[in-house]
């Protein structure tokens, strides 16, 4: 009989690269279609306009450097349709393709591939385009959730990723319930837009929209441009609330939103190198400052008695 | 109740390793074709960082020889062909001295599982043991049958007392397991030396030393969520007794050792019945028809083990020695029971783990699992890179090694093995230095401090 040897660990659960990516596209199918409804084929058209083109262009430059394939994981079907989602559906169909060869060229593969790029591919295409085609990028309407059934189809949305609040956020939380996308990012995130966009007096109508949504639940919690440790992540979280509301206090919540996250992602490295975790068991900051006080105090041999514990 | 089964079934051979423990290895006391009795000392520990080895059956030594060692690697030992008539005497208990109890231990061949002889656990030269702690959190209900749950926990402590006596430490703790109820109720309530017992949970700043002065007692039971892995002595004294083990050093250090039930129970037997360390408690599961805790001769095959759970369900594709998450993998399994082998685990083809390693995508899961607040991926590409120093700054030393960073990995990346890597590397990189010359750091505060 022969046995297999290797090391430890023996059991390993069975999530996978390609999962993830698998598990995101399908979430994000319900909101494409509801787009295509609403704004015909067209939609359909740029969507398989930036998927293709993403593909295309990482199967070229992995055979031009002489890389592995990895169309099969997913991530580049995946970009190429976050890029579908984020331009105006009646934008030319080249729009989208240069869109995809700029996040899978530049924003993904110049950057080392996957798990290094610094800034969203998705995040660096759109910011890419609106410069290039300002014009042409400016969507048709920006939207405001006045009613309820706006939560569900949104009428006036300018990009598809503006479609469908609920879908959206449907769809994000069973993903963080599956534990396929961290939550920690999403609710720092959202609760500070909220708070700040009260506090500054922006109306919620305009602060709850599906772009913002889909900033929250897909765009800032791409793994590899946000931090890893806990606080990080929270940190993060907070950072992007900020950035987001204070571009949307000034211009829109849809740009802000792309915006917003792309200069997040710029820190995101920075707050991950100082918030690296303690060793277990050494004291916090409160915890040292507490003793010190302590030690200040008369009598302390009597507290002590009391304290120690 | 847990049933412990006990094997019937005598092994066609049993090969006795010369060395179950960490340290040195024993000199053989028998030659080829000797008769050996049952529980006859056929190992002789010459240092003192070894541990008797004692023959589990009664029969005709065949060979001594380099034999497999679950441990993975291959150790002299003494094969022995077991017979029936072989005449053997009754262990009878000895009547000991506080003083001795130390020395019995070494001659029982006591170890504990994790692998350091116990005598060197509770008698480290030149160091101080206070408090005796005994781990019940993975291992419970080893080590036989009871009546009642009642005489199990009684017996534990009796165990405990003695391990306390034998250190010479003033207090004595049992750790048992937060979802542990079998166990927990059966410590509950038990009257023990004129003094109820409760379980108390370890909770925030709760640690040990709190109860011992709220319940006014020396001996306490207290309970702890469920953590595992190879290197857990460090957080366990960490979590029980809030005394923080620096680089380097051991539990010991900071005066506390750690005893698992089998050793207790096997100071119990030793003191009692005079019986030296022959035989453990083993629990098999997996793919065999029959899983179950069995209790076997130490020295026993795997083989022969897994017979007597029913065999294996199909082929077999992976044997593994103490757990299917830090445990060794087999490649024989001619490899015998040791006195360090808690459990068997059995996986079949199809379970077997495959899986090519990705890139890291930074997803953060092994920073969301870890016990000890690491950065996995990040201790990962430095190890990777050998950038052992960044390692050792990020605290790598606090590893336990439990693997869940490589169970969660979606990348499927090697992330302990890398990880141990920068460990072992890092630790020869210190063996150059000269060791600590006297016990006086303690003071100084290397070790130690509550």
């Amino acid at each position: 009989m022969t046995f297999t040897i290797s090391a430890p660990p023996h059991k390993k659960e069975s999530i996978t690269f390609n999962k993830l990516t698998l598990a995101k596209i399908i979430a994000l199918m319900p909101v494409v279609l509801l787009s295509v409804y609403l704004f015909g084929l067209p939609a359909l058209g740029i969507v398989i306009a930036g998927i293709l083109a993403a593909v295309v262009t990482e199967v070229a430059i992995q055979k031009a450097f002489d890389q592995k394939i990895t169309i099969a994981d997913g991530s580049a079907v995946l970009i190429g349709l976050m890029i579908a989602m984020v331009v105006p559906p009646e934008v030319p169909l080249w729009i989208p393709m240069i869109g995809s060869v700029f996040a899978i060229g530049i924003g993904k593969h110049a950057f080392g591939g996957i798990g290094s790029y610094v800034f969203n591919p998705v995040l660096a295409a759109w910011v890419f385009l609106s410069l290039a085609w300002g014009s042409i990028m400016a969507p048709a309407s920006y939207p405001q959730t006045t009613a309820l059934s706006d939560l569900v189809l949104e009428t006036g949305a300018g990009v598809m990723a503006g479609v469908s609040p609920l879908a959206l956020l449907l769809a994000g939380c069973i993903l963080i319930l599956l534990r396929y996308v961290e939550w920690r990012i999403p609710v720092s995130f959202f609760v500070t837009t909220i708070l700040l966009a009260v506090l500054l007096g922006d109306s919620l109508s305009y602060v709850i929209l599906g772009v913002v949504l889909f900033g929250v639940l897909f765009l800032a919690t791409d793994t590899s441009t946000s931090p890893v440790t806990k606080n990080g992540r929270v940190i993060y979280g907070i950072v992007c609330g900020v950035l987001v509301v204070v571009y949307g206090h000034f211009a829109n919540y849809v740009d802000a939103t792309f915006y917003g996250l792309f200069l997040a992602n710029c820190v995101s490295a920075l707050i991950d190198n100082n918030t690296l975790p303690g060793s277990y068991g050494s004291e916090t900051y409160l915890q040292r400052k507490y003793k010190r006080i302590l030690s200040k105090v008369p009598f302390k041999d009597r507290l002590e008695v009391l304290l120690d514990d | 109740m847990t049933k412990v089964n006990i094997m019937k079934n005598m092994p066609e051979k049993v090969i006795i390793p010369l060395k179950q423990h960490d340290g040195s290895i024993c000199e053989p006391l028998v030659k080829k074709g000797d008769m050996v009795c049952e529980g006859q000392k056929i190992g002789e520990c010459g240092s003192y960082d070894s541990a008797s080895v004692h023959s589990s059956v009664s029969g005709e030594v065949v060979s001594i020889e380099e034999a497999p060692h679950p441990s993975g690697n291959k150790v002299n030992s003494v094969v022995i062909q077991p017979s029936e008539d072989a005449e053997c005497v009754d262990f009878k208990p000895k009547d000991v001295p506080v003083s001795e109890l130390a020395n019995l231990i070494k001659d029982a061949g006591i170890v504990e599982h994790y692998g350091t002889p116990t005598h060197m656990v509770l008698k480290p030269e030149g160091k101080n043991i206070d408090t005796v702690l005994v781990n019940a959190t993975s291992s419970e209900w080893i080590g036989g049958h009871y009546d009642t749950p009642s005489q199990y926990s009684s017996q534990v402590l009796d165990a405990l007392k003695l391990l306390m006596k034998a250190a010479g430490a003033s207090r004595g703790a049992i750790v048992l397991r937060n979802d542990d109820l079998e166990s927990i109720s059966a410590f509950d309530g038990l009257n023990f030396d004129g003094k109820n017992i409760t379980v108390a949970p370890l909770v925030g700043k709760r640690k040990v030393k709190y109860y011992f002065k709220d319940m006014a007692s020396d001996i306490v039971v207290v309970s702890q969520d469920h953590i595992y892995g190879r290197k857990i002595l460090d957080l366990f004294t960490y979590n029980v007794t809030g005394r923080k083990v620096s680089f380097g050093c051991d539990p010991t250090d900071v005066g506390v050792a750690i005893c698992s039930v089998k050793s207790a129970k096997a100071l119990y037997d030793a003191v009692n019945a005079g019986k030296p360390y022959i035989e453990t408690v083993v629990s098999v599961s997996g793919k065999v028809k029959d899983p179950q805790k069995i209790l076997v001769r130490i020295g026993t095959p795997f083989k022969d083990v897994i017979e007597a759970c029913g065999g294996y369900i199909g082929e077999a594709g992976k044997l593994i020695a103490n757990g299917a998450i830090t445990g060794v993998a087999q490649y024989t399994d001619d490899v015998p029971v040791s006195k360090t082998t808690t459990s068997i685990f059995v996986q079949s083809v199809d379970e077997v783990v495959r899986g090519e390693s990705v890139a890291c995508i930074h997803c953060a899961r092994c920073v969301d699992v870890c016990p000890v607040n690491l950065v996995p991926s990040r201790l990962t590409a430095l190890a990777d890179q050998g950038r052992f120093d960044e390692c050792r700054q990020m605290h790598i030393m606090n590893c336990v090694e439990c693997g869940r960073c490589a169970a969660v990995c979606p990348s499927k990346i090697h992330v302990l093995q890398l990880i141990r890597y920068a460990k072992s590397s890092i630790e020869k990189a210190y063996e150059d230095f000269a060791p600590k010359q006297s016990s006086t750091n303690l003071k100084l505060g290397c070790c130690g401090g509550e």
